[in-house]
């Protein structure tokens, strides 16, 4: 029981983390070059969840269209200051943007929170309910439901629908995405608000286990970094199942040795599979990788 | 008539270099240019400039009447101008259906007659349909690569090396294919370094060297010319 227990934190992480995973790739592939905001986003989703509940004393269940809709507009900002002026210019450039974007962010939310942690509401409310006799906790539930079903929406969306087929257009090859009269400006700016509002998914649903703490950007950025180097550089598909391993991974090691061991075997592994297999478990040969 | 494609004086400078200097053309609608010229002569960038992607430093470009030098690129695609590049930059992960609905801006219904029409006007990418574009052969890319610049029924079309690669056959095809584009009025601005493969089809031909227009005939005297290697070139 209590393995079932622990498996199921486990999936929940890698759920989590999948969404973040997902926002960044996204973002990736529509601009050609990485968010470096992206993690900064996930705490300011966390950030924004805690203002809300605390200003508006909204029902937590309430805070998921609320955050989606504020991070989406926040990706759309971030797309018109950090992305799109430099979209033409050399990726590097849109590297330090993102930078100076996820400092601004982080010490934004510094001054906001006065730098002391805060926990958002759990979304399901807190507790267990028994399913098949396993006590699963309610917030956990929450994170595979509301991940399992951003998931399967961002696929429909790519996948089944005539804006998906031509964001792919845009992320596979913006200029001649244009050529063929796809206004790509207009096409990358809708990809960071889906970015933003799955960055913001992410931080409502983690800000309840781990707090919200204004540092904790670079932490997520780098495990969603790593779940795309890991996946295949672009692949979507690679990334998801990356950021679920990773979170399955860190969950349960931890349980086992401790959170700084299972840390330390995280990187190790990493540096093994990517030594083994520089482009990713699932993807062709590198691309641009800033 | 409207007027068709104009070029008057039109210079270009990518990098510090003046890659385009005093180019002046005219391509009328149901006229088929081929723009010759060896590797670096600027052929690619005069039809990347018609395309939008290098804004001139002089010169005027315009098309049907409208100036074109202010619109950008993907409004010039929906004022009538369609784009085959080289080396044909399909959208690789999208599906030969994906790429030619995505290249359609009208309703659900349009878009999918569109489609339909298309795909029964190629019935190789028919026979494909549902495949990603990277699995295509190289033949079935280039036409996906045209029936993709076709779908929104451009009046220009402009085509930069499109037989680079291709069987005879397929060239035959393609060829037949832009004969009928033009006998139905689309006027075509096709660039490419086989100048006699271009000239079997066109019927005016363009030379440029080094940025510059060094020679403009109809294509049976540049034909007959036996010096058109030399001149392309740059002897």
């Amino acid at each position: 029981m209590i393995a079932a227990q622990l498996l199921l934190n486990a999936v929940a992480l890698g759920m989590a983390y999948a969404l973040i995973a997902l926002g960044f790739v996204l973002a990736l592939n529509a601009a050609g070059a990485v968010n470096f905001a992206h993690g900064d986003l996930v705490v300011l989703g966390g950030g924004v969840a805690v203002a809300l509940a605390f200003h508006l004393a909204a029902p937590a269940w309430l805070l998921v269209p609320l955050v989606l809709l504020v991070l989406g507009a926040v990706g759309v900002l971030a797309a018109r200051v950090a992305i799109l002026p430099l979209v033409d210019r050399p990726p590097e450039t849109t590297f330090v943007a993102t930078i100076a974007l996820a400092a601004i962010v982080e010490h934004a939310l510094t001054l906001a929170m006065a730098g002391a942690p805060a926990t958002v509401p759990a979304v399901a409310g807190a507790g267990a309910v028994q399913v098949l006799g396993v006590a699963v906790g309610r917030q956990q539930l929450a994170i595979l439901v509301l991940g399992g079903a951003a998931i399967l929406l961002v696929w429909l969306l790519l996948e089944r629908s005539w804006i998906g087929m031509r964001m792919r257009a845009v992320a596979m090859d913006r200029t001649m995405a244009r050529a063929v009269g796809i206004p790509a400006g207009r096409y990358i700016a809708a990809t960071f608000a889906l970015s933003g509002a799955l960055a913001g998914l992410a931080g409502l649903l983690l800000g309840h286990q781990f707090l919200v703490s204004p540092t904790q950007g670079a932490g997520y950025m780098l495990k969603a970094y790593i779940a795309v180097a890991l996946g295949g550089w672009g692949s979507v598909p690679g990334a998801l199942l990356a950021a679920l391993g990773i979170g399955a991974f860190e969950s349960l090691a931890s349980a086992w040795v401790g959170d700084a061991w299972a840390q330390g075997a995280l990187y190790v592994g990493v540096i093994a599979t990517l030594a083994l297999r520089p482009q990713g478990l699932f993807g062709e040969p590198a691309g641009r990788r800033v | 008539m409207s007027e068709g494609l104009v070029l008057e004086g039109l210079a270009v400078q990518r990098g510090g270099a003046r890659v385009l200097d005093e180019v002046s053309l005219a391509v009328a609608p149901g006229e088929i240019v081929a723009l010759l010229g060896g590797n670096g002569a600027g052929k690619s960038t005069l039809l990347e400039t018609v395309l939008g992607l290098h804004p001139p430093q002089a010169g005027r470009l315009r098309w049907a009447g409208q100036d074109l030098a202010r619109l950008p690129v993907e409004v010039r695609s929906r004022a009538g101008v369609g784009y085959v590049p080289e080396g044909r930059r399909v959208f690789a992960g999208l599906t030969v259906r994906e790429t030619l609905e995505a290249a359609l801006d009208a309703s659900r219904s349009e878009r999918q007659r569109r489609v339909g029409e298309m795909l029964d006007s190629f019935p190789a990418l028919a026979a494909r349909a549902g495949h990603r574009a990277w699995s295509l052969s190289g033949g079935e890319q280039q036409m996906l690569a045209l029936a993709r610049a076709l779908m929104p029924r451009p009046r220009l079309l402009l085509l930069d090396e499109p037989t680079l690669g291709l069987a005879p056959a397929i060239v035959e095809d393609l060829w037949a294919r832009l004969a009928g584009l033009a006998a139905s009025g689309t006027a075509v601005l096709l660039a490419e370094q086989k100048a006699a493969t271009a000239l079997s089809l066109a019927g005016r031909g363009v030379v440029l060297r080094r940025g510059r227009i060094v020679a403009e005939a109809p294509a049976a005297a540049l034909l007959a010319n036996a010096g058109l290697a030399d001149l392309m070139a740059g002897a």
